[in-house]
């Protein structure tokens, strides 16, 4: 038989309320631990993809800046011939940068030997860069403005005799001296000209011509 | 708590994404985009293409390889200046600021050396190597051809040609797939379409001819 006694009985209640209350307290303590820890993960996970994009992006921007940046030292020449000969030309410039040429346009590549200066201007006339060396560069240089040549199509390397400077580069109506085949203009130089906007001829081959 | 979170994370990835895709770009592709890498690289490959077919032109009598021949110089040189455009167009010319075929690298199967790239002699730099890319006639591919006449030319070419093409068709399928300019995407698919027809033609006359030469 129960004992009826009302103290005990409210104390029971009230402590079973406190029960109630704590573990309701603690579970939410524990949700607020698990949101607090999923939400600070994700946080950081975001973050730390974030980071990731935008230094990558900014990489990769600053590179392309630097490639698209104008090119210091870059001498332009103007009005030059554009006729056609099957004589020799006397250039202005070593090596020329335009002015009349021959019919016959010398093919892109990589030649271990000089080429013909006629037949040459007429490859930078459809767009070509003409990568020229002296002789005497070391072989580790050549080997550099080869591999600098090598994303293009539109590119002459070839050794010159009497160059002004080691290495010279040039399209049609711009030239740039450089000590150094590894020279930080080098590859924004061949960016900017190779088929770029002083290509008198943009479109024709360099391909199909003489070598 | 968490739902607050959680939106304020997808806020975040969505101004990051609007930040590296929107944000920079205009209405056109940019710099190191697919359409843009395919442009420049296809062109480059068209034009060995281009090449290849003006020496055998000028090295056999032969109708059936003549016409084929000039099929494909004169289709590639077309497409070679429509490519050319587009990039005049979207402001980035002709010139790389990305490496050759880096707009494929991450295609899977499809990528370059997968495809049995053809490392030339050239040493690699930054921006890699237009012979490197798949189905690309080495130099001394290419002096065979200059060098054969007749019948041994025919076989170069087509074999030579064959290689081409099939490189040519996955380069294109990707780009079909990927680019972003539907424009880009429907000359693509053309250009798949047109030189897989081309590789069973290609074949056909080659082994009509004695099949591939051994040496080269």
């Amino acid at each position: 038989m129960a004992h009826s006694n009302p103290t005990s009985r409210a104390e029971r209640t009230a402590r079973a309320a406190e029960l109630r209350e704590r573990q309701r307290r603690r579970e939410r303590r524990q949700r607020a631990l698990v949101v607090g820890v999923t939400a600070g993960v994700v946080v950081a996970l975001v973050a730390a993809v974030t980071g990731v994009l935008v230094l990558t992006r900014e990489e990769r921007a600053a590179e392309r800046a630097a490639l698209e940046a104008p090119v210091d030292g870059v001498q332009t020449f103007e009005d030059l011939g554009r006729d056609h000969t099957t004589g020799s030309v006397e250039y202005a410039e070593t090596p020329p940068v335009g002015g009349d040429h021959s019919p016959a346009w010398w093919n892109c590549g990589v030649y271990a030997e000089p080429v013909v200066d006629e037949n040459a201007v007429h490859s930078l006339e459809h767009g070509a860069v003409w990568i020229t060396y002296d002789p005497a560069l070391p072989a580790e240089q050549v080997d550099q403005l080869a591999a600098a040549a090598a994303p293009y199509d539109y590119t002459l390397l070839s050794p010159y005799e009497g160059l002004p400077s080691p290495v010279v580069l040039s399209a049609w109506g711009v030239q740039l001296p450089l000590q150094d085949a590894a020279d930080e203009r080098v590859a924004p130089f061949l960016a900017q000209y190779v088929q770029g906007d002083q290509t008198p001829e943009p479109g024709a081959a360099c391909t199909g011509g003489v070598s | 708590m968490a739902g607050a979170a959680a939106a304020a994370a997808l806020l975040l990835v969505l101004g990051v994404l609007l930040g590296t895709h929107w944000g920079s770009s205009r209405d056109v592709p940019a710099a190191g985009s697919v359409d843009a890498g395919f442009a420049l690289d296809m062109q480059a490959h068209h034009r060995q293409a281009v090449e290849m077919s003006t020496l055998v032109l000028d090295r056999t009598d032969d109708e059936a390889v003549r016409t084929l021949a000039r099929d494909i110089q004169l289709t590639q040189q077309q497409q070679t200046g429509q490519m050319y455009a587009w990039l005049e167009q979207w402001g980035l010319g002709q010139g790389r600021t990305e490496p050759v075929m880096a707009w494929m690298a991450d295609a899977g199967e499809h990528a370059g050396h997968e495809m049995g790239m053809d490392m030339a002699d050239v040493p690699e730099g930054r921006l890699g190597s237009v012979a490197d890319m798949p189905g690309m006639a080495t130099v001394e591919q290419m002096d065979a051809l200059r060098g054969a006449d007749g019948e041994l030319a025919e076989r170069v070419f087509l074999q030579l040609m064959a290689t081409h093409h099939v490189a040519g068709v996955e380069m294109a399928e990707v780009a079909a797939e990927r680019a972003e300019d539907p424009d880009v995407r429907h000359l693509a698919q053309a250009m798949a379409q047109g030189q897989e027809a081309e590789i069973a033609v290609l074949e056909d006359l080659l082994a009509e001819r004695g099949g591939p030469v051994a040496e080269l």
